[in-house]
């Protein structure tokens, strides 16, 4: 059992890629770490991704083995399933409390085994992490490479009908389990809240949600994944296998009537890695994107593009105004078609994906009292000297908490609140590092 | 082929309205929404972009400018809030002012201190005019054509030459439109029927108004939608001008004198009724709306719009003032008043038209008229 006390160096809020990245790397400088994730599993929203980009590895590949890393650090706890509600500054740092949510499994006695799975006579769509395409019991283990694997139970569909506790061999069901108050003192913070997509619903022209074969990125994403629904892609309305598929890009940025003004820098990316995955699963769909601008800035993400429009990936200048269906429901995209004499075109598709942009996912000035920028993300005063330090002393921010960014660069900042984090602490108290007075 | 720039015009054209384009980038999403855009009339962006790089010239001559509606759908989804259904409206303002070679119709738009005054005073003349020539105003005043003089007539010379130097300014846009949308020679064109959709389909039977400009608006009683209002107006305006002159010819003819007393079903009085109620009711509503700013399109009203509604509005109320005064037992005194009132109203608006806003019904016609025309095709030969 956990202590309800818990003394660390370092408490990290969320367990996405920065955050695990963040936690290794103070970890492995010998600092202790707490890792407070709210979902049952760590891995954020990089475990469910398909490949990266530009070099097209597997993300499960490499965000499984940070996940088994983190979880098996002997300087990290991991906190999943849990949300910090207060913070409060003493002398030493910061008081923060923590509640766990009930599992109603008993997590340190659950072994993973599945057997609860397999008796449990009610499936729920898997929305988490599946977008509903899927179905998982009311018991579960979030997903194959959950960690921990750790049994849950959806206890507002459960009917308690004791099939798990019959099965369970660590006797590990609890359907008392209440939520749980810990409390974790930590001498900095790292806020590492990552984001959400912006809402695929939300533009009326687009649908409003409602065309069933018009759907977001991230669910293409999941298609796509070895680890996806169907394990192929195919269109929702009526399981075809999509022969034109086209990408709106823009779908949630640099759009004001959304309130994101801003460019969340890795749709281009996302939209043309996709589009090179599709030319390998289904090679004789058609793949057209819809562009304002392509902004491919990164290290070899311009040579990626190219690659891209030399497989015959169609690049069309324009914005889609507006996506209808026809009576086959097929999506039919209205578009200026720019470099084509302004012409307007209505181009039928099978599938069509909106390039969803990136929202913060969390406000952290309630709790934190870290200021937040204009745009939602956390406020960072002093981006190009220090990119990880907020507005309040000791609390740093890493990843997309602070902005939208790709992969590669939350990794790159998730080093950085390591190494401002470790050099607070080591300026701030009398730390053991301190050099010696002769 | 070199084109003219004017870097000034961005600046010149935010003297007629609400111009935010600065703010485009060009992605071509009011283009893409807008129902009404096709192969070849492009626009909202299109448009947008003459005026970022300062093509006068071909902004100008461009029908795109009077085929759009305003539904504002494209102000709606615009990424940029750049609006572009206000600069189109802009845009055509910009345009009749400068279609119109007096200069009048730019000082009306662009100096409101001097509209005002130029109006009032035009209205004064004409009350003056009017008042001064009047013939014998007793209580039976209206009941004879005598009030009118001889000496009014003479106004028809002066306002035949206003209005002339003002339909110079359509003769421009024709010019203009037709460099840009000419056909090769030789190529048999559907000029008739062309001229039959600009007018009867699309301007007087508001085809695509009241259908593609529809479609994506917020669902409203059909009385309350844009076109309705619209048309109400139009309708109620050519049916009180039909009546009018009908009445003049009958009076010349002498069927029935200006003034006799006829029963209400008598088919002039009735056409005259039922326009004014009409009017009355488009203008009313559409007062409200650009009060109440109800949607994009009368969010952004300038000086040309109410003076233009509030003109229509007031030759409604007096030309209904004038039927009841005529119909009461005893013609009062008053009647002579409205009847001076409500002849200046109706003379400014006509005599203005080709100066202010009412210009658009000459405007639009001519567009419609270029996006109708095609070749006709060779088939029947075959």
């Amino acid at each position: 059992m956990k202590s309800d006390k818990i003394h660390v160096d370092t408490l990290v809020v969320g367990g996405g890629i920065a955050g695990m990245q963040a936690s290794l790397d103070l970890a492995n400088q010998g600092h202790q770490v707490a890792l407070v994730e709210h979902s049952p599993s760590i891995g954020g929203m990089m475990i469910g991704l398909s490949k990266v980009f530009p070099t097209l590895d597997c993300c499960s590949c490499i965000t499984t083995p940070k996940m088994a890393a983190t979880a098996h650090h002997e300087n990290i706890q991991l906190l999943t399933y849990c949300e910090v509600q207060s913070v409060t500054r003493n002398d030493d740092g910061f008081s923060v409390q923590v509640i766990q949510k009930p599992r109603y499994v008993i997590e340190d006695n659950c072994t993973g085994c599945r057997s609860c799975e397999l008796v449990c006579p009610l499936d729920l769509p898997d929305v988490e992490n599946e977008f509903g395409r899927t179905a998982h019991r009311v018991i579960y283990v979030p997903f194959t490479t959950a960690v921990p694997q750790k049994a849950i139970i959806d206890i507002d569909s459960c009917i308690f009908c004791g099939k798990c506790i019959k099965a369970c061999p660590a006797d590990c069901i609890d359907f008392t389990q209440t939520p749980q108050t810990l409390r974790v003192e930590a001498r900095t913070i790292i806020l590492a809240t990552g984001f959400k997509v912006t809402p695929y619903d939300a533009k009326k022209e687009y649908g409003a949600g409602n065309l069933r074969n018009v759907i977001d990125a991230m669910m293409m994403e999941r298609l796509l994944a070895p680890t996806g629904p169907y394990g192929r892609v195919l269109r929702p309305s009526d399981g075809k296998l999509p022969d034109s598929i086209a990408y709106v890009q823009c779908a949630g940025s640099r759009d004001e009537t959304l309130g994101v003004p801003y460019c969340s820098r890795v749709c281009c990316m996302y939209a043309i890695k996709q589009a090179m995955l599709i030319s390998g699963a289904l090679p004789m769909a058609d793949v057209t994107i819809y562009y304002m601008d392509i902004r491919t800035f990164g290290k070899g993400y311009e040579q990626f593009y190219q690659n891209a429009k030399a497989m015959g990936i169609e690049f069309v200048k324009g914005k889609v105004g507006r996506i209808v269906e026809d009576e086959d429901q097929n999506p039919i995209v209205r578009v200026e078609l720019i470099d084509d004499n302004s012409r307007v075109a209505e181009n039928k598709h099978d599938l069509v994906v909106l390039s969803v942009g990136m929202l913060p996912g969390y406000d952290t000035q309630p709790i934190y009292d870290v200021a937040t920028a204009k745009d939602g993300f956390v406020q960072i005063p002093d981006s190009n000297v220090a990119p990880t330090v907020t507005t309040q002393e000791g609390i740093f921010a890493t990843g997309t908490a602070t902005g939208p960014m790709d992969i590669v660069d939350s990794i790159i900042t998730a080093g950085a609140v390591a190494a401002e984090a470790s050099a607070y602490m080591h300026l701030h108290s009398g730390s053991p590092a301190a050099p010696a007075a002769d | 082929m070199s084109v003219r720039t004017n870097p000034n015009l961005l600046l010149e054209m935010k003297k007629y309205g609400d111009v935010n384009i600065e703010s485009c980038f060009n992605c071509g999403n009011c283009t893409a929404v807008c129902p009404l855009t096709t192969d070849n009339e492009s626009f909202p962006r299109r448009m947008i972009r003459f005026a970022q790089l300062g093509l006068q010239q071909p902004l100008l001559s461009s029908k795109e400018l009077w085929l759009c509606y305003y539904c504002g759908e494209c102000t709606k989804t615009c990424p940029r809030q750049a609006d572009p259904a206000e600069y189109m409206a802009t845009a055509r303002r910009y345009a009749i002012a400068h279609y119109d070679r007096t200069g009048l119709a730019k000082l009306l738009y662009t100096t409101p201190g001097f509209s005002i005054f130029f109006l009032t005073l035009l209205a004064v003349i004409f009350g003056w005019f009017m008042y001064t020539t009047h013939g014998p105003m007793a209580g039976d005043a209206l009941s004879s054509i005598d009030f009118i003089t001889p000496e009014a007539a003479h106004l028809v010379i002066f306002i035949i030459i206003i209005v002339l130097g003002g339909l110079w300014g359509t003769v421009m846009m024709v010019a203009q439109v037709g460099k840009v949308n000419r056909f090769p020679k030789g190529v048999r064109l559907n000029w008739l029927g062309a001229l039959w959709e600009a007018v009867g389909i699309e301007a007087l039977g508001q085809k695509r108004y009241r259908g593609e400009c529809e479609s994506y608006t917020e669902p409203q009683p059909w009385y309350l939608q844009k076109w309705f209002v619209h048309a109400s107006i139009m309708w109620g305006f050519l049916g009180l001008m039909a009546a009018s002159l009908i009445d003049l010819v009958f009076n010349i003819t002498e069927i029935k004198a200006l003034g006799d007393s006829v029963p209400i079903w008598y088919p002039v009085r009735l056409l005259g009724t039922i326009a004014g109620l009409l009017i009355l009711y488009g203008t009313s509503v559409a007062l409200i709306k650009r009060i109440r700013k109800t949607d994009e399109s009368t969010s952004h009203s300038t000086l040309s719009d109410w003076v233009f509604l509030i003109l229509l509005w007031f030759s409604g109320v007096s030309g209904f003032g004038l039927e009841i005064s005529l119909y009461l037992p005893e013609e009062p005194v008053w009647s002579n008043w409205i009847s001076i009132f409500h002849i200046a109203v109706a003379m400014e608006l006509i005599i203005l038209a080709p100066f202010t806003k009412f210009a658009h019904a000459f405007c639009r016609t001519v567009a419609l008229y270029f996006h109708a025309l095609k070749p006709i095709s060779d088939t029947n030969t075959e």
